[in-house]
Formats: structure tokens, sequence, C-alpha cells
């Protein structure tokens, strides 16, 4: 007994020898370090405990209960979880790099065969989830790392939620707002798999443009920019938008071409693309059906994950992001029927406690603990620009990862229903 | 979670009858052992997880007076979890919580007492974390405040143990419990029977089932079953009552339509080895708990014990029981 409860305090501080900080997120510090029984190099995730009056981290306890039951080559792999000395560690096999610091780095080419292959390997890990009925609710470029092997894993599944349930509802308040779909930003609490397609739709088109494709300031102002780019949805393209909690009506916009936002893109591409991209989330394709669609049969072949460019590893000089100056401006919000506070402002202007949660999301920015590339707002805008001439900045990437956060995490957890 | 094939409690978690013989006998041996050597099985525990144990006793008379503290047999420790699982249904029940949060929490408490026995930590402070974590798991969270408040109970206690439990239980969270399966079986029995007017029937071999699952549970079978096998045997004895069907030729179907490794005989003596358990299931009284629970007051505090003897204190003592965090199972929520 004695000898039981020494060796598990041992192991720890023996077993893996800690190396330099990853990274540090609200939840805590990501530690490179060895694991001396393998030789194996992996990463740590310090989580303090009994921080907060809540007992062990709620973030921390949903990733761990569900990477333990997920195992595949395009998920990330938990290799064990402890506590030791006020903290609760979590091992992970060691990932190189990120999709977002491969898309920001201007340095690499990504041909259509490479994007072909990035997000299939997204699309693999998707299924893989859907398949065992998890969402991931937290698709986005910095989420999706990428081993020395190449191969990408799914990672951060900490707003990750098991569905199935008949009747279950969940909060809306997932996804970093520019991945959120359409059924989200309009409040829905039932929602399904189709969640996760829509952001891996604005990923595919990531990888495409080379910049987050459609970057809202709010939710509202997100509404604008998707339906600027689809058009704005008829209730025939969409039976039950019109019965969501916050839908709100928008002044009707025709659909650019497809093409005309692609203009480099294969017909097989846009085919695939405007499938994932659907409105109704009932007719949106599933990540299954999209791993069939003839854009991964057809030329060119993806390329091999060992093959895919990627950036230098971590220390190199700091990769600036070129400030993105094609701000799509969305249509006019008409005033809603029934909610006056959502009587619309253009962009920028938060009001009413309905865009609390964002103002939230943008506060709170998480670092992220990834290695390859210089993420979140750490990144610094080049100087001499001034912004103030275009009126607005350019929106931070928001993010979600603020459920630490005892007043968002209510609002994250607050799914207790009382009792049939 | 739907992969219960690929999941950590099948992998983990199911034992055979021997294994849970030896696990028991491990740590009552290792409890007894300590209480010889220290005098007391009390570890204590903080909300890192990190345990402390009793100081080695060095007054060797004191330990020679103590070496007479009992410890608790293995069939003692056996109607103590029995006892207090039965205790966790009541507080989901007062709670008005899933049936599945109350499954999930029984099913930790039985996995917890796999690797500790109750005399090293109080079922009562296990039970209520069990609760707590399940809740927690089961994305239906109840704040510990909340849930000790209701049942008069130091929410703290909650807390201290949860990465205990959660260590204990190897991470391994996801659990299935049968109350799923018997839903799935339902609606395939349905299909079977092609049964359109025996709705009402069908609805009360389904609820009868589930009373049967909450019996289940409080026996080692969800230890040595799969939740499939565990809801078959809910829905044979339901069956039993109600009559709605030929369960011998419905599991004769299962078999055939799954081309599953077993045979039909394989499942249906698994179903009567289940039903073997839930008859020999003791369900203790607080009666049947006074003798049992005295000792494991002394046990964990073989000072109380010292007390007693001195008659005249005994005013003082039951003061400071009453504020003792282990107090009787009768203390338990109402």
């Amino acid at each position: 007994m004695l000898e039981v409860d020494q060796l598990l305090s041992k192991k720890v501080a023996d077993r893996y020898l800690k190396k330099e900080v990853l990274g540090e997120g609200t939840y805590g510090v990501v530690y490179k370090a060895i694991d001396t029984q393998t030789g194996q190099t992996v990463a740590i995730k310090k989580i303090r405990i009994g921080q907060y009056k809540e007992g062990v981290n709620f973030t921390a306890l949903r990733e761990i209960k569900l990477l333990k039951e997920l195992k595949d080559p395009n998920i990330i792999l938990l290799i064990d979880a402890f506590p030791h000395k006020n903290n609760l560690h979590l091992v992970f096999e060691f990932m190189e790099s990120d999709l977002e610091a491969v898309i920001r780095d201007r340095n690499i080419v990504l041909s259509p065969a490479d994007v072909k292959s990035y997000l299939q390997m997204t699309l693999k890990g998707l299924a893989y989830c859907h398949k065992k009925w998890v969402l991931h609710r937290d698709m986005k470029p910095n989420n999706l790392l990428i081993g020395v092997d190449g191969q990408l894993k799914l990672a951060d599944f900490g707003l990750a939620r098991i569905f199935g349930s008949p009747d279950r509802r969940f909060t809306h308040q997932v996804f970093a707002r520019w991945y959120r779909a359409p059924e989200l930003l309009f409040g829905t609490k039932q929602y399904g798999s189709g969640v996760d397609v829509w952001a891996a739709a604005c990923i595919f088109a990531e990888l495409l443009l080379r910049r987050p494709f459609l970057q809202g300031s709010s939710d509202i102002d997100q509404l604008g920019k998707i339906f600027a780019a689809f058009g704005t949805p008829k209730p025939a393209q969409w039976p039950d938008m019109v019965y969501l909690p916050d839908y709100v009506e928008y002044q009707f916009v025709p659909a650019p071409p497809l093409r005309s936002l692609f203009p480099m893109a294969s017909d097989d591409t846009l085919d695939l693309l405007s499938r994932m991209f659907t409105y109704d989330p009932r007719q949106r394709i599933s990540v299954q059906q999209a791993l069939e669609h003839r854009y991964f049969s057809s030329v060119p072949a993806p390329t091999k994950p060992a093959l895919l460019p990627r950036p230098p590893r971590k220390g190199d000089s700091l990769t600036s992001r070129p400030p993105d100056l094609n701000v799509q401006e969305g249509p006019t919000v008409l005033s809603p029927p029934r909610k006056s506070r959502r009587v619309m402002p253009q962009r920028e202007k938060v009001e009413g406690d309905a865009h609390q949660a964002d103002r939230v999301d943008d506060h709170f920015i998480d670092v992220r603990q990834t290695t390859g590339g210089n993420t979140g707002k750490s990144e610094t805008m080049p100087m001499s620009i001034d912004f103030s001439v275009f009126g607005s900045r350019p929106p931070p990437r928001p993010t979600l990862n603020s459920a630490d956060r005892s007043h968002l995490k209510r609002k994250l957890d607050l799914e207790f229903f009382p009792p049939e | 979670m739907a992969d219960f094939q690929t999941s950590t409690h099948r992998a983990k978690w199911i034992f055979t009858p021997n294994e849970l013989v030896e696990k028991y006998k491990v740590s009552n041996q290792r409890a007894i052992k300590m209480l010889k050597e220290y005098g007391s099985t009390r570890i204590e525990v903080s909300a890192d997880g990190s345990l402390s144990y009793p100081e080695p006793q060095l007054d060797a008379t004191k330990v020679e007076k103590r070496s007479h503290t009992k410890p608790l047999s293995i069939e003692d420790e056996q109607l103590m979890r029995v006892f207090y699982e039965q205790k966790i249904q009541e507080v989901c029940l007062a709670f008005g919580f899933p049936q599945k949060i109350q499954g999930t929490a029984i099913i930790y408490f039985k996995r917890f007492y796999l690797q500790w026995s109750v005399m090293e930590h109080h079922p009562k402070n296990i039970m209520l974390t069990c609760i707590y974590a399940s809740c927690k798991i089961e994305e239906n969270h109840v704040s510990a405040e909340e849930l000790g408040k209701g049942i008069q109970q130091d929410h703290q206690v909650i807390l201290n143990n949860e990465m205990l439990v959660l260590q204990s239980l190897g991470f391994d969270l996801i659990v299935y419990a049968p109350y799923r399966s018997i839903e799935g079986f339902v609606d395939d029995i349905e299909d079977f029977c092609q049964a359109n007017d025996q709705l009402e029937m069908l609805k009360d071999l389904k609820e009868t089932a589930k009373l049967e699952v909450d019996r289940i549970l409080l026996t080692d079978a969800p230890l040595l079953f799969p939740p499939g096998q565990l809801a078959l045997a809910a829905l044979r004895r339901s069956n039993e009552v109600h009559g709605v069907l030929d369960f011998e030729r419905y599991l004769g179907s299962i078999i055939s339509r799954q081309q599953s490794m077993h045979t039909s005989s394989e499942l249906i003596e698994s179903l009567n080895l289940i039903y073997s358990l839930l008859v020999k299931l003791k369900m203790p009284s607080s009666d049947d708990m006074k003798p049992i629970d005295r000792k494991l007051r002394y046990c964990l505090d073989p000072s109380l014990q010292d007390d007693k003897k001195r008659e005249k204190r005994s005013k003082h003592k039951s003061k400071k029981s009453s504020s003792e965090k282990h107090g009787l199972p009768s203390s338990t929520p109402s």
C-alpha cells in the first residue's frame, strides 16, 4: 500500500524528464518532456487543481474521458494522466506543429495535392469521432496538430461532447466564431455532427485562401459574412431556419458564384466545398460522405503526410501575418420581428447581454500550446501599419477556451436540466 | 459514446469471479496489516490526490491495547459496500438525477473499492464523491456545494476525495450502465414481436426491467458481465412477470443476427449467473450495519475505543463523534 503510493508519485517525477515550456494556456502550462521508460518525446499539459470551487478542471476532465476512449491515427494520443504536486498532468504524444502555422507561413507553398492531404486527414479524424458519437465542437487550424511524421491529428477535446441522445440540448456557444455553423449562430440547442462539417469546410477554405475565410467581428457580423459569401438562405433552402431561437431576418443578397471566391480551385474542390457549406444541416454532407467524394479519388492524389510542407521548427524568426485587407461588407440586417435588442449595428458595436459571450471570447484569448507557430495574440501586427485608415481593426482571432473562467464556464455547462 | 467493443470498460473493467475475490482479499488484508502496524487504518486525502498514512505507533503499550481493535472481514466490507450503493440510489432519487447518473456513480464506487478497503477510505465520503464525479462526467453538473447541502454533508469532503477517486478509476471515466441497453433491446423486441397492440405491455416490460437493473447494480455482476448481458438478464426477469414474449426464442434470434462468437447456451449461462447473484444479494438493514459501522469507526480512530473505556467521558465522546466527519450510516440522508 505504502509502496503503491510511493510508486505513484515517484513514477511522475522519475518517469518524465521535463524540458522546455512549449506554451501557456488559460488552463495551464505545456512542457516538452522525455518519457524515460520509452525514450519517447512527449508533451505534458500541467493543470492546477483545487484552484476553483468546482474541483478538478472541467475542460480537462472532458478531454481525458473522451481521449481515453478515442484511439485513431488522426486523433491526438493521450498517453497518461496523473496528479502530482497539486497539478494534474496530461501526457500527450509530442506534436511538432499545427495547421495554423502551416497556413500562415508565407514561405510554404501548398499545392492542391497538399491541401487535399491535410483536408483528408482532418476529415478522417473527424469521421472517427462521429462514428463514436463524439462532436469535437472546437475545430480550427490551431487545434489540428502536425506530428513529426507529418500526420495531422485532432487535438483539444475540451469542448467535445457525446451526442446522439434524443432531445438532449447543448449550448450553442461552441467553436471559435469564424468556424461556427449558421445554425449555431442562430442559437440552436439541438444540433449534430453538421457543426463540425461546417468548421471543416472553413478550414478547407482557409487552406485554399491562406487566410481565415469568414472573419466576423460579432455573431451577427459572422452571419453577414456567411450570407455575403453564399447568399442569404431562403426558407425553401433551409426550412427550419426561421424557427431557430435567435433567428433574425437579413436583407436578401444573392450568392456570388463560388468560383469568384476561389478562382484557382478545381470543379471537384468547389463541389465538395459547396456540399460542406450547405445551409440546412440536414442536407449538409456528412464527414464520411465527404471522404467518399470524388475530390479525394480524382487527380492529384493527396500528398503523403511525410512529404507535406511544414513550417520550420520553433525558434526560427517570427513570421508576421500580413494584414488582411479584403474586408468584406456583409448585408444589412433588417430589424427582427420579435427581438428589438437585435436591431442591428454594423460591425464592432456590441451591445446587450446577448453578446456577452463574444466579448468573453475575445477577452481571454488563449495563447495555445502549439509548438511550431506563433499563435494567438502573441503575434503582433507590424508597427508601420495603421489600421485606423480602414475604420476598423482586423478582428483578433477569436477563441473559445476560457471555459475555466467560472462565468463562462457556467454558460458552457448550463446544461443541467431538471430531471424528467 | 456508443462503442462498447473498443471501450476501456470492456478492456479493463470486466473481471473473472476469481479476480474479484482476489482483489477484495488483497485490500482487506492490506488494511488489516496497517491496523496492526499503525493502530489505525485512516488515510488522509488531500485535494491533489496525495495521501498521508497514520504515524507508526512507537508506544508499545498503546499498540498492544489497540491491537484489540477488530478489523472488518471481507464479508463485512461487502455488506458495507452494498449498503452505500443503496444510499447512492437513494441520494440520486432524492435529487431526481437521471438513471445513468446513478448507474455511473455505482460503477465508479465499485471500481474504487477494487483498489481500496472500506477501512482505508470511508464509503460515505467515497459515495458522495462518486455521485459528484458521475454528474460531472455525464454532463449533468451539480456543484459540490449544492450536492453537499442537499444531504447535509460537508462539500469539502467531496472535493478532497475527487482526485483520489479519479485516479483510482485510472481516469477511465466513461462507463456503460445497462439502462441504455434496455432501451435498445425493447425497441428490438418491438420489431421481434411485431407487436403494435402490445405497446403498453412493452412499456411495463421496460419499466420492470429497469427496476431489476437497479438491483443488479448492487451485486458484483457489473464487474463480471458486459452491460448488454446485464440488460438482457433484467429483461428476462421482467418478462417472467409480464409474459410478453418467448424469451428463449428471442435470445436465439439475437445470436443468429449478430453472428456472435457466443452460442445461445453460453448467453443463457451468463444470464443464469447474473440471476444467481441477484438471488444471493443480501440487502443490509441499518441494524445489520451497526456492528460493522462500529468496527469501522474504531479502525479509523482507535482513540474512540479508549474513550469508551473511560465511561465518565462518554458525554464528551458523543459530542466529539457527532462533530466527526465519519458518522454513523444513520446520519446519512433521510
